[in-house]
């Protein structure tokens, strides 16, 4: 699948109200409950000591995986390591075979899912009942779980209905609680008849043996202690050292999987215990099987990055938050979907596959801030990008624009400026709403802002600088510091340089001096993003050198990706460049986001409140990367903004750089529910921190014909200034 | 810590009593099995359950104890179960099962309503303080934690309760004679 299949099937996606509706549902109400059940906890504390965990467990994964397999077999179990997931499903259905087994009843598993178990055993002739009610009705519907933790979300009880009805033969009506009462009846007479049960595990512990099993309907326990062979599959991913060690996996999991404190059943199994056939037959102890499964996880051990993906406990909060799987669903992934499911696509059953999907990732970051096992999600996706790009390639004008254009920089400055001077016949009063033939895209349901007439950095010189703006000024800046750097990033520079003259007012008014490097660039974000690190690197150099010359002591940004890109990317893109290293880092702790800046001097602006009614749109870098989100609101509302907050403020806009321009149809959509949010407030001006969000935020208005206005928060606080040496 | 276990315990709908010594459970169990209306009654054999003549309560309550035939076919068959649990985990309402024994697990998972009895002396305030006790004396063959009725959301995100396992679940404290701590 490429990515013109990828846009097309996203299109089918988004057409499918059903799954977009539940999903947007389940995602709205899951934030709030998540953090809810999580109050009063350490959330950060407990999903470190789980990381700790786990990261021990894929340190140590051999060794763990002998210990487990020593333990389980003392107590009596038997444990066949699988190396792929052809040697897991022979092994099962021999084992079937053998025992005589013609009906399994299966509850709830993944790593079943990822080797497609039931599909064989099927053609060996075996009947498999999956017993998760979920999972049930996936089956005989034909189709696949679309979500980790709830496999039917995608449909509606109409649908479930009509699957009953088919499957029974008689009219079902869609009432749940009498279609639940029905699937106990029938999914009760399979467990007594089944002669083999197969379930999964969530934690495996290698000092003693045990498999824990996590689950609501309480199919899992009577899968594993109905039949009298039970087959336990379990990936080697799940093991953990200690017993103690299952506790702190318990906390999380349930509270992130589906907002519990606890599930109704956790079950701990170790070794074989007694059971009772179909026949009555009694039996001391039963058969017990554990298939260790490998398919692709010793080769994830193994690598330096991708090794950090096995601390995943597939509680499936970084689906739950995605704004891209909340409008796809099961089409961002494969067995596995969503932020997670990249990486275990990649490794486990799809690499090709997983190549495309992650091209569906917006980089909003909001999964990390919520992932269990505290995974740098992002950076796995964009570490999975890059590899992408270094296998396949980018197309012949990507790599032009990110290697020879973005890179030279007076040659890229140029051609926006002849740029500024062609979109002319397609501009009007600022804005650019159709664009002829390939670009038509990027202008269907949003507008796109002309590039200014004159950039930022012809502007810059001819601004007043602090003693221009009054005596007292530089006095009362306290312990402000004297000179900093402005970085304005490319949107600004040539989009909106009116951010700029507010930020350098404002600064001004703190009584420090601003200085606007000329030699700046492109901060590389959009190069890393794409997946060419060396092309990032290089606009890396050429930053630190320009900012190094001006001799600053801080860098003040009023864009969070470009932030982003200075203070995290730039040390670890020139982390093997002797040269370039030191500097890198130096220059990192100089970066700082405009609001949070003025905020810690806020005591010396000089403010004239201006009451107005706005609300406020949380970019995701800002919130997320550099922990900004109460710094402006107080910034604003001090300048006499009554701040009225949008639901969800911090929902991404959909944006996402050139995400925009490969999936238009999907940054319109998770636009749309912006828009939404927007309009619930009825205030007539929004304030962001970034001018990309901006970008889309207001050519979606303009392109609704909304007279909702969106400005920068810099704008905004250079318009509440008081003027010096007035008082 | 009981009240914890009451507000957590409730909140997932299980129903929570407490009896002042084990002639007082025994008399509430009798009280319990007539509300339900059970008829058919199983239960699995534990110390605690003969402590509190629980055979007895059954027959006082008008209920047929059901004793012939194989373990899976009196938990089907019965419209209550019976069993003793080990452990009751105030933070999350969780009461811990050393369920190895097969009788205590089908009898507390195939009837529609399970009361479960289990000493106020088996009290612990953590998950993890729970976790670390059962990891010191040798891990029993199956551990059944049960937190309320079983439950699924699947169908529209619809919270509906008793899917596979019992759709009501009660559990008796039970104080030792002369009163337990908590």
């Amino acid at each position: 699948m490429n990515v013109q299949d990828l846009r097309r099937e996203s299109r089918r996606a988004l057409a499918d109200k059903n799954l977009g509706g539940a999903l947007t549902r389940f995602a709205d109400s899951y934030v709030i409950s998540r953090e809810e059940i999580y109050r009063g906890m350490d959330f950060q504390a407990l999903r470190e000591e789980v990381a700790r965990i786990k990261g021990e467990a894929a340190r140590r994964l051999e060794e763990l995986a002998a210990q487990f397999t020593a333990a389980a077999e003392k107590r009596g179990a038997r444990v066949y390591r699988a190396a792929t997931a052809q040697d897991a499903r022979e092994y099962i259905a021999r084992l079937a075979r053998e025992r005589g087994v013609e009906l399994i009843v299966k509850s709830k598993s993944m790593a079943s899912e990822e080797i497609h178990l039931n599909a064989y055993l099927q053609e060996q002739g075996l009947s498999v009942a999956e017993t998760d009610l979920g999972e049930w009705v996936i089956q005989l519907a034909d189709q696949r779980p679309s979500h980790m933790v709830m496999p039917m979300i995608h449909m509606s009880k109409e649908e479930v209905a009509e699957i009953f009805s088919r499957e029974l033969g008689r009219k079902v009506e869609p009432e749940i609680g009498s279609m639940v009462k029905l699937a106990r009846k029938e999914l009760r007479r399979k467990f007594l008849a089944a002669g083999m049960g197969i379930s999964g595990g969530n934690i495996a512990v290698a000092e003693t043996g045990t498999v824990v099993m996590v689950t609501n309907e309480g199919n899992g326990r009577l899968t594993t202690s109905l039949p009298p062979v039970h087959v336990i599959i379990v990936g080697l991913e799940k093991l953990v050292p200690r017993f103690k060690d299952v506790a702190p996996i318990l906390e999380v999991l349930p509270r992130s999987a589906t907002a519990q404190h606890i599930t109704s059943y956790v079950t701990m199994i170790t070794g074989p215990t007694p059971a009772e056939g179909p026949d009555g037959k009694e039996y001391a102890q039963k058969e017990l099987h554990i298939v260790l499964l490998d398919n692709g996880r010793t080769r994830m051990a193994a690598d330096p990055v991708f090794k950090e993906a096995l601390q995943c406990v597939r509680c499936a909060a970084c689906l739950n938050v995605c704004p891209v799987y909340q409008l796809v669903g099961g089409l961002f992934g494969d067995v596995y979907t969503g932020p997670i499911g990249s990486m275990l696509t990649a490794f486990f059953t799809n690499p090709e596959k997983a190549g495309e999907i992650q091209n569906l990732c917006l980089g909003c970051e909001r999964c990390r801030e919520v992932c269990s096992g505290d995974i740098d999600l992002p950076g796995l996706i964009a570490e999975l990008r890059r590899r992408t790009v270094q296998k396949k390639g980018l197309s012949a004008g990507q790599r032009l624009i990110f290697e020879k254009v973005l890179t030279n920089r007076r040659l890229f400055h140029r051609l926006l400026r002849v740029a500024a001077a062609a979109q002319k016949p397609f501009a009007r009063e600022g804005w650019i709403r159709h664009l002829p033939l390939f670009f038509a895209g990027l202008t269907e349901g949003r507008a796109l802002p002309a590039i200014a007439e004159r950039p930022f950095r012809d502007l810059a010189d001819a601004l007043p600088g602090p003693q221009a703006a009054g005596p007292a000024a530089g006095a009362r800046a306290g312990d402000a510091p004297g000179r900093v750097g402005f970085f304005s990033g490319c949107l600004i520079d040539f989009v909106y340089p009116e951010t700029g003259v507010a930020v350098h007012k404002v600064l001004t008014a703190l009584g420090v001096t601003v200085i606007t490097p000329p030699g700046q660039n492109c901060c590389g974000y959009p190069a890393a993003q794409v997946g060419l690190p060396e092309a990032a690197a290089a606009l890396a150099r050429q930053n630190i050198a320009a900012f190094a010359e001006a001799g600053v002591d801080k860098i003040i940004t009023a864009c969070p990706t470009c932030a982003e890109a200075l203070k995290f990317h730039y040390p670890r893109l020139l982390a093997g460049d002797p040269e370039w290293c030191d500097r890198a880092r130096e220059l990192a702790d100089k970066v700082q986001d405009f609001s949070s800046f003025v905020f810690e001097h806020r005591d010396v602006l000089p403010t004239a409140p201006r009451e107005r009614i706005l609300t406020y749109h949380d970019s995701c870098h800002l919130k997320r990367r550099l922990g900004v989100a109460g710094q402006p609101r107080e910034l604003l509302a001090a300048a006499g903004g009554k701040v009225v907050e949008m639901a969800p403020a911090d929902l991404c806009c959909g944006f996402g750089g050139s995400y925009s321009i490969k999936f238009p149809e999907l940054s319109r959509a998770v636009l749309e529910r912006k828009l939404q949010a927007i309009a619930g407030t009825q205030a007539p001006l929004v304030a962001v921190d970034c001018p990309g969000c901006r970008m889309q935020i207001a050519g979606g208005l303009v392109h609704r014909g909304s007279p909702v206005e969106v400005r920068h928060t810099a704008e905004i606080l250079a318009e509440s200034l008081r003027r010096q040496g007035k008082n | 810590m009981f009240e914890t276990f009451v507000n957590r315990a409730r909140a997932l709908g299980t129903e929570v009593y407490r009896a002042g010594s084990p002639v007082a459970a025994g008399q509430l169990i009798e009280k319990l099995i007539r509300e339900v209306g059970a008829k058919k009654v199983a239960l699995a054999p534990a110390p605690l359950l003969d402590a509190l003549a629980v055979e007895k309560a059954v027959a006082a309550a008008g209920a047929a104890l059901l004793t012939s035939g194989g373990v899976r076919r009196r938990a089907e068959e019965a419209d209550l179960g019976i069993t003793a649990f080990d452990l009751a985990v105030a933070e999350t309402g969780t009461l811990v099962q050393d369920a190895t024994a097969l009788d205590r697990r089908l009898i507390s998972m195939l009837p529609p309503v399970h009361l479960a009895v289990v000493s106020t002396d088996g009290l612990v305030d953590t998950l993890r303080h729970a976790v670390n006790r059962l990891a010191a004396g040798g891990v029993p063959g199956y551990l059944a934690f049960v937190s309320g009725p079983s439950r699924t959301a699947d169908i529209e995100r619809v919270l509906t309760i008793g899917v596979h396992g019992p759709g009501r679940v009660m559990v008796v404290f039970v104080d030792r004679e002369g009163g337990s701590v908590q």
